[in-house]
């Protein structure tokens, strides 16, 4: 029982990494139905935005955290801005190769600027071992993490759904034609969009290099997971991308723990797969096609 | 403007038939190298080895073949620590480069990928610092300068077994590498054989970075030590967690630790584990000591083992062609696998038929945050 415990807070501070990245998918997928390619590695940006942060400026986290998150925003908006808004009407192929371009660019430009080596961030937060009744055990950063993530994606949910500008959004996503007719400006709009996902990106991103490690190539693996993860909760909703996050994390850790670690991304992908066939637009996932 | 261009044409190619008639060919010689990507660190050691070997040489005057003395010129290609990118780096220094012997790659499943192109187009291939069996099995054009893992599995489990009194061991390991997999089965299988119990096999691929779920599975079984025969960039991240889950084992690991980074990363969590490897800097030999002097002076920084190694098979290479008297490759592999006694940098050398040199091993501790010599093992 202990051990179910322990891997299940395992694999809750992998969902929660996750869920931080699928947000940003998702959204850019709600509004401009782009796959934004390269959201993984803007999440590589915002971990080594942190990562500079910490040890060149030498700042502490509560200052990392918002200024990182800023950065990594306006990086967002401005690849928005730069590569994607003229080809807003074109056709979807022509958008998704510059999105893998984008990818690639930001991979190497990272890689030239801080050079090609894994490294850590500097503990930013207390770590310290708390021992749990029955022998599980957690540390600090562990709580903390869990807790800001799902702290952030409480905003945003209150954001999108209380306030004037995620009237906005919602209202975009549902139509993007006939909503600027409304008086909504519709760039301002999708570049509100880009910022969150980038900014969330950015946390995701120095929580992962504070648990784990970083480099230029990060974000091609954690960032096809998860998109996977906005698939199967079904991509453009919020809440589905987070259930999407902690399903693929708990299935990921679950195999490893009673299977074979071998399998891990079979498994999970497999999962995928069987999960789009009883649900082809994922678990909470609006019908794509409507009927006439 | 058309006849100035004409004029500079001219004059490059008088140039360029002028130092042709002057110097003799310079000779060439490919390296293949992780010089970006995941073990970069180890790509960056070996082009510097390189670098001096061949500045070395040439402030000699370059090597002595047949009645001439010729530059050497190493040809430094980045394989990014991939088998598809260090076949690609092959076959250019093969076919587009024309190289006489190539020295690489590092990494067992990347020199497993570049084997078979040297192998066919008959061009020698020395690897520094892949210790994976297969690398060299069958070829005749293969070699390498380092041991092999059999011998380092060995090596590393009775050192668990006798020096430390460990009963129980756990492995975790990247399954997607030639490397990890190799030395994980054979310290499991001679681990078993001496007499210890391995309580958990476990397995991860490579860029992963979360293994709390393997980590959990083995804090269970509470084992005496933990082997990670794993690359110097992962290994501090698989002890923090280790740590974090609470797992007290004693951590051993494998040369591909070997590498300033791992201190950087892993700082005081390092202290204490046992790794096995090529050489020891505070155990060097006085030819050892000259090269890490040389080695330091150059590029400020202590050379790791897949420097020394690489200079060593640099070395290797410079005396089969002077000792072929002519720059052919076919020459120069038989001059290569004649090799009898060669005192490298670290170690003496000898092949015996196969691409494998008998070479001794040396376990180092980790304290306060410096590779200190423990003991050495001979076969």
């Amino acid at each position: 029982m202990a051990i179910i415990i322990q891997q299940l807070l395992n694999a809750t501070q992998l969902g929660a990494v996750y869920a931080l990245i699928a947000l940003g998918y998702s959204m850019v997928y709600g509004i401009i139905r782009l796959i934004n390619f390269a959201h993984g590695d803007i999440f590589m940006v915002g971990a080594f935005i942190g990562f500079l942060l910490a040890t060149l400026a030498g700042l502490p986290f509560y200052v990392i955290m918002p200024l990182a998150m800023l950065l990594t925003a306006l990086v967002g908006v401005a690849i928005e801005r730069i590569a994607y808004r003229k080809l807003r009407n074109a056709q979807r192929m022509s958008l998704v190769i510059t999105a893998l371009g984008v990818g690639i660019f930001l991979e190497n430009i990272v890689r030239v600027l801080v050079g090609p080596q894994t490294r850590q961030l500097p503990p930013l937060l207390p770590d310290a071992i708390l021992q749990l009744p029955g022998g599980i055990v957690i540390t600090e950063d562990k709580i903390l993490i869990i807790l800001i993530s799902l702290a952030l994606m409480m905003i945003l949910w209150l954001f999108v759904n209380k306030t004037l500008m995620g009237t906005a959004l919602r209202a975009v996503a549902d139509n993007k034609e006939i909503v600027p007719l409304m008086g909504i400006n519709l760039n301002q709009v999708i570049a509100v969009t880009f910022a969150i996902g980038s900014a969330l990106a950015a946390a995701g991103g120095i929580f992962f290099g504070q648990a784990y490690s970083i480099d230029p190539y990060m974000g091609i693996d954690l960032g096809w997971k998860a998109f996977i993860a906005a698939v199967i909760g079904g991509i453009g909703s919020i809440e589905g991308a987070v259930l999407g996050s902690f399903m693929l994390a708990e299935v990921e850790v679950f195999s490893v723990a009673y299977l074979s670690s071998n399998l891990k991304n079979g498994i999970a992908f497999g999962l995928l797969i069987v999960l789009l066939l009883i649900w082809p637009s994922g678990i909470m996932g609006k019908p794509m096609l409507k009927k006439v | 403007m058309k006849k100035l261009g004409l004029l500079f044409l001219i004059i490059f190619l008088l140039g360029l038939t002028f130092e042709g008639l002057c110097a003799p060919p310079e000779l060439k010689f490919g390296v293949s190298a992780p010089l970006t990507g995941d073990i970069a660190a180890i790509g960056q050691a070996t082009k510097n080895a390189a670098l001096l070997a061949q500045d070395e040489a040439n402030s000699a005057g370059g090597l002595k073949v047949g009645s001439s003395k010729r530059k050497v010129r190493f040809i430094i290609e980045d394989d990014e620590n991939k088998p598809e990118g260090t076949a690609t780096v092959f076959q250019k220094l093969i076919n587009q480069d024309r190289v006489l012997a190539i020295i690489g790659s590092q990494a067992s499943k990347c020199s497993n990928a570049g084997a078979p192109i040297a192998e066919a187009a008959k061009i020698p291939q020395i690897t520094p610092w892949s210790t994976n069996p297969n690398v060299t099995k069958g070829r005749k054009f293969v070699f390498r300068a380092c041991f092999i893992d059999p011998f380092q599995g060995k090596v590393v489990a009775q050192f668990a077994y006798t020096k430390l009194k460990a009963k129980t061991a756990a492995v975790l390991y990247d399954i997607a590498s030639d490397y990890n997999k190799g030395i994980a089965e054979v310290f499991r299988n001679e681990f078993t054989k001496t007499g210890g119990k391995i309580v958990n096999f476990e397995t991860y691929n490579t860029k992963d970075t979360d293994f709390s779920a393997q980590l959990t599975k083995i804090r269970g079984s509470d084992p005496d030590v933990l082997f990670l025969p794993n690359y110097f960039n992962e290994v501090p991240l698989q002890i923090k967690q280790a740590r974090q889950l609470g797992i007290q084992a004693k951590v051993l690991g494998s040369d591909g630790w070997d590498d300033p980074q791992l201190i950087q990363l892993g700082g005081k969590l390092m202290e204490g584990a046992y790794f096995s490897n090529h050489y020891a800097v505070d155990n060097a030999s006085p030819a050892l000591k000259t090269f890490i002097a040389s080695y330091q002076k150059k590029y400020n920084a202590i050379p790791d083992a897949a420097a020394a190694l690489t200079y060593d098979a640099a070395k290797i290479i410079f005396q089969a062609v002077t000792k072929a008297g002519k720059a052919n490759s076919l020459a120069i592999r038989d001059q290569i696998a004649a090799i009898k006694n060669f005192s490298g940098i670290t170690g003496v050398i000898t092949y015996n038929g196969d691409g494998d040199p008998v070479k001794g091993a040396v376990m180092l501790r980790i304290e306060n945050g410096k590779y200190v010599f423990d003991s050495a093992v001979n076969p």
